[in-house]
């Protein structure tokens, strides 16, 4: 048996909101000598256990706040566990948003380079992967104009584009295929399934079902933090849009865990 | 260190990028680098030779050198700590090694640093000053400078991103080292001061004196000089760094 690409052991994160906003060293001095320190602790995520082996297409469901977001941040290494073990294997095309680290600024071309640099690439990777990046996107009349020119289409088409110039052994997405003309959308789909066929181990989070359905080979139902359930992704679907539309009982989500 | 190397490409893109802002903006954006500390001497050599007399030979070149060394300083400290800051969309959503915009900061402080000393060539030549091969020192002094600023900006960007004020408060404490530290004044006029140790002993005066001795005083900074800046330096950039470490995980909470 090889070795997961992903691996995670009870894994739990809590965001710390503080129950006043404190914002400055003045206020949380004034806090502090009140003694009135008070956090709001929420535990987006709630011990997950996940093992993930090469190949596989992990589809992510979920209503709103179920943690789906926050579980693609922990696994692309933005946000560190606050408690758990997260591992993972190979390199990472984490896809969070579309427009990250754009410079409205610089033009297209530009940009290449400097998303290509962010997600870790050397200038002569993303020299050598110019021309299918450029030609991916299909703005090549565009490609020396500033990008706050562009439509919003048109940036997150460069945005994909330059974020899977690359086969990664992990791509994760986070609802980032609703952009675009129905053409592009096609064409964004037809290149994760070619990174299927190269191996790639892909993480996909989205409300499009039927999305889910058709290219995922395994589902995960995310509600509260914790996982209701993994398993063939017809079945995980059919029994989480039973689920909603009911009336909302849901999972019952114990307290979250103090400390 | 090795997640830097491997994102010294970014790095390099973002010292570029950060000095065609800032010579873009103005035509004489780039004669604005040379001119301000020039102008700023002038001011000093003014005030100085009207009202206070110290026996200083060349004063112009002492006081410059001083201005370069804290205008590179206390304009890294700042810009790291909006470095964070102004990147958080880019922390909440890409794995990137947060050191890098820190970094980066320092780096076109340096090339800055490297711009305005050309009209302190021009003026050693013109005022006749003794030209060393102690000169070639300079690059070692500029090294030093640069890592133990590097290391107070590690330390204190985390806390502009953790605390909005904290850019003020920093901004107030260095214009009390700017005068702590002996820039534009010769130690022999804060002699008699009972807080004269102060500023004999500031780590600030230490990286300052290493600087200024191979331009002003035309010789290789004594040992004395040397393996006080040095440590201090070691200091400043561990614990910066072990400190940015160990909040670097929060950061993106914070946003």
């Amino acid at each position: 048996m090889t070795e997961p690409v992903i691996q995670l052991d009870s894994l739990a994160l809590c965001y710390r909101l503080p129950k006043q906003r404190i914002g400055s060293i003045k206020e949380y001095f004034i806090h502090f000598v009140k003694g009135n320190l008070v956090y709001e602790r929420l535990w987006a995520l709630q011990g997950l256990d996940l093992s993930v082996t090469a190949g596989e297409f992990v589809g992510v469901i979920g209503p709103n706040g179920a943690g789906k977001s926050t579980l693609a941040k922990v696994i692309s290494g933005v946000l560190k566990p606050t408690r758990g073990e997260r591992r993972v294997r190979g390199r990472i095309s984490p896809i969070l948003e579309l427009t990250t680290g754009f410079d409205f600024e610089l033009t297209g071309y530009e940009n290449i380079f400097l998303n290509g640099l962010l997600l870790g690439r050397t200038r002569r990777e993303v020299k050598a992967a110019l021309d299918s990046i450029i030609d991916f996107s299909g703005l090549e009349e565009f490609i020396h104009t500033p990008i706050r020119n562009y439509s919003s289409g048109m940036v997150a088409r460069l945005g994909f584009s330059i974020a899977t110039a690359w086969v990664p052994e992990l791509l994760i997405l986070d609802e980032v295929l609703a952009v675009g003309d129905s053409r592009f959308v096609r064409r964004c789909q037809e290149r994760i399934k070619s990174f299927q066929e190269a191996g790639t181990t892909t993480l996909l989070v989205s409300h499009a079902s039927e999305l889910l359905r058709e290219s995922c080979s395994r589902c995960l139902w995310l509600e509260r933090g914790r996982l209701v359930a993994d398993g063939e992704p017809g079945e995980v679907i059919d029994r989480y849009e039973e689920a909603m539309r009911g009336p909302r009982e849901g999972v019952a989500a114990e307290a979250p865990a103090s400390s | 260190m090795k997640e830097l190397y491997r994102y010294r490409d970014l790095i390099w893109t973002l010292v570029e990028r950060d000095l065609k802002v800032r010579y873009r903006r103005s035509a004489i954006g780039f004669l604005w680098t040379m001119l301000q500390p020039l102008l700023t001497m002038l001011v000093l050599q003014l005030v100085f030779s009207a009202i206070f007399r110290f026996e200083l030979r060349n004063y112009p070149v002492y006081a410059l050198s001083g201005i370069l060394f804290w205008n590179f300083f206390q304009q890294s400290i700042i810009s790291s700590m909006n470095s964070l800051k102004g990147n958080a969309p880019i922390l909440q959503k890409l794995p990137v090694p947060m050191e890098v915009f820190p970094l980066a900061t320092v780096i076109s402080g340096v090339v800055n640093l490297a711009f305005a000393l050309v009209p302190l060539f021009v003026i050693l030549l013109a005022t006749g000053h003794r030209l060393g091969w102690s000169l070639a020192f300079l690059p070692v002094s500029i090294l030093i400078a640069a890592l133990f600023t590097l290391g107070a900006g590690l330390l204190l960007s985390p806390l502009a991103v953790f605390f909005s004020d904290v850019v003020e408060l920093v901004g107030v404490v260095l214009m009390l080292c700017f005068y702590l530290t002996p820039c534009f004044y010769p130690m022999s006029i804060v002699q008699r001061h009972p807080f004269f140790w102060v500023i004999r002993y500031s780590p600030l005066r230490s990286i300052l004196e290493v600087f200024r001795d191979p331009i002003y005083f035309s010789k290789v900074p004594p040992l004395s000089h040397l393996s006080l800046a040095l440590t201090v330096t070691l200091v400043v950039l561990l614990v910066g760094w072990l400190g940015f470490r160990r909040s670097a995980d929060r950061i993106p909470f914070y946003f």
